[in-house]
């Protein structure tokens, strides 16, 4: 459908149908961030449980929205790019508050699960925890894999002035963040890797009847991951491992945290998979075995947020579609990491 | 000597507490028969498959490991069978009469924990005075990118990652092993860890310090790798190992880093 040139009976039978599916647009002009994210919800569907991970973490949500932008992740620089242009609500994938909860107290019972890997509404990326459940006589020991209570917050003191000083700047320039994980990654539309591909050139390269498989113009892994690399605009974050030098065709997008049951069913099938973090014993080391043993494919892991990034551009199109009268925008959160060599 | 002899050499000698119904999930034999006989030892701190055919080409046929072999923490295989690399792997070490045992829990449960040990030294930072324990060490006043340097040079690693101001003045730093850890505490400038979620985990460390810089408070973090952090622990269970065993070679079969970038 062109949709610079669309008629007038079009745009009401268009308009027509998302009302009789109970969905009217609307002008967001003069809405409170809880009026948008009702609208949010509304269309993403779902239980919004308080106990979830998606919701509210910063400011009031009565508050009067200026201007939205969604991001992979509510960093201090996002925040003031935001707070720069005009822009109060955040819509943001991943925690704000340096820990899966937010700062919020800990759910009930120390030793679950680390809230970061409960399930999403679709299952998709509802990583079993190993360590999770480690033995108490074990917890002392070092690597207890980080498991911990999932407290959150990094535990932080109130006081803590990294902590104090972002909560001081939303409070003062007037934000409210909201999170968005769980109920965007359940969309069917698949949006992260939609927004991954899109980045990197290869939408058209999707493989009919796939929704992760691209099969790209040959090159070998190293030219790859120097166009990844340029495309996404990485510094240090990104490390590969394989064969520089082998060929590669089909590659599979796996934007976030990869586990190895993800890993183990799909890495025999292509060539080079891009996933935005592994664990190094695991993934990394079965990348390595599979070249070990012959196989010449490469895993590539770009950094969770990096990975996450595009997909979170996509979210704000997709607000686009339904929020008008206020501008949303996307701004990019980047690769945090440098490298020296 | 059997597998199961050099096992029970640890148990009765490592130091740490060892119950005759270990419930360690990790600490187990992974491959072989433990009444193999031993043709010598290599100590890795991960069980690769390239790590398994340099000990077979070295002649050693037990491989003590602190990480897992199966790709997953707990060496979980029961979803495993019909997985060709597993096949390829666990036939490649029947056919060579290859054991694997797991030393990972006891190993960190010693003290000094042996992989800290390991790790501080390759790091090239050691303080005399201080027990080779984790915890904030305080050293000579030097600018991240210089402690960065150093380190790459000391551990040879190339795919370090780094959160911070390279210029940042550093000199409380926390180093520790593995995954997750050390833990930041307020006093600290620098952590240096070896690898650790970056995101939506029970404490988020790169987040703190990239907002951290943001806000001009001095901090910064250095991930040197799981491996790079814990491969000289498999060198110090070496030297650890000959003091009792001396009837067969032990070797240091190193896993090495695994990264290109």
């Amino acid at each position: 459908m062109d949709f610079t040139n669309i008629s007038r009976r079009a745009l009401g039978r268009m308009a027509g149908s998302l009302a009789v599916a109970g969905i009217p647009l609307y002008s967001a002009a003069g809405s409170t961030a809880q009026d948008i994210v009702k609208q949010m919800q509304e269309r993403l569907g779902g239980d919004w449980p308080a106990t979830g991970l998606d919701g509210f973490k910063a400011g009031k949500p009565e508050t009067a929205v200026r201007g939205i932008v969604t991001t992979a992740m509510a960093t201090m620089e996002v925040l003031q790019q935001a707070s720069k242009a005009g822009h109060n609500l955040i819509v943001t994938h991943e925690p704000t508050f340096f820990g899966s909860r937010d700062g919020a107290a800990p759910p009930a019972g120390r030793g679950a699960a680390p809230a970061g890997q409960v399930a999403a509404p679709s299952g998709q990326a509802a990583p079993p925890v190993a360590g999770a459940a480690a033995p108490a006589a074990q917890a002392a020991a070092p690597a207890a894999r980080g498991g911990g209570g999932g407290f959150g917050g990094g535990g932080l003191a109130a006081d803590d002035p990294v902590l104090k000083a972002k909560r001081e700047f939303i409070e003062k320039n007037n934000i409210v963040v909201f999170r968005l994980r769980d109920h965007w990654q359940a969309r069917k539309e698949n949006d992260r890797v939609v927004g991954l591909a899109d980045s990197l050139g290869w939408s058209k390269h999707l493989v009919p009847g796939e929704t992760m498989m691209f099969d790209i113009p040959s090159a070998t892994a190293e030219e790859t991951v120097a166009l990844v690399r340029k495309k996404l605009n990485l510094h240090g974050g990104l490390r590969a491992v394989g064969d520089p030098k082998a060929k590669v065709r089909r590659v599979m997008l796996y934007p976030g945290m990869m586990t190895p049951d993800i890993m183990l069913k799909y890495f025999g099938q292509v060539d080079l998979l891009l996933a935005g973090e592994v664990r190094e014993w695991e993934c990394t080391t079965y990348a390595g075995d599979m070249n070990s043993a012959g196989e010449k494919r490469t895993l590539v892991t770009i950094g969770r947020v990096a990975s996450e990034d595009p997909g979170m551009r996509v979210c704000a199109t997709w607000l686009k579609t339904f929020v008008k009268g206020v501008p949303v925008e996307w701004i990019s959160a980047g690769d945090p990491f440098w490298r020296q060599s | 000597m059997t597998a199961r002899d050099v096992v029970e050499v640890f148990r009765k000698n490592f130091g740490v507490a060892w119950p005759d119904n270990d419930r360690s999930r990790r600490d187990t034999f992974k491959v072989g028969d433990p009444d193999t006989v031993v043709t010598g030892i290599a100590s890795t701190w991960l069980c690769m498959f390239d790590v398994i055919k340099r000990a077979h080409a070295a002649g050693l046929n037990m491989i003590i490991t602190h990480e897992d072999t199966f790709w997953n923490d707990p060496d979980d295989v029961s979803n495993l069978a019909d997985n060709a690399l597993y096949k390829i792997k666990t036939e490649y070490c029947k056919k060579n009469g290859i054991v694997v045992w797991r030393n990972h829990d006891h190993q960190h449960a010693r003290r000094p924990d042996q992989v800290v040990v390991g790790e501080l030294k390759k790091v090239g930072i050691i303080d005399e005075d201080t027990p080779m324990n984790p915890g904030v060490r305080v050293i000579p006043e030097t600018t991240l990118a210089e402690l960065v340097a150093a380190i790459e040079k000391n551990t040879g690693a190339k795919a370090m990652r780094v959160v911070g101001d390279p210029k940042l003045k550093v000199t409380r730093v926390a180093v520790g092993p593995g995954y997750a850890y050390p833990r930041r505490t307020a006093d600290v400038d620098v952590v240096i860890g070896g690898e650790a979620q970056e995101s939506d985990g029970a404490y988020d460390d790169t987040s703190y310090v990239r907002d951290a810089v943001t806000l001009g408070i001095p901090k910064a973090q250095i991930l040197l790798g799981h491996g790079v952090s814990e491969e000289p622990g498999a060198e110090e269970l070496v030297k650890w190992l000959r003091g009792y065993i001396t009837e067969v070679p032990i070797q240091f079969v190193p896993a090495g880093e695994p990264f290109w970038t």
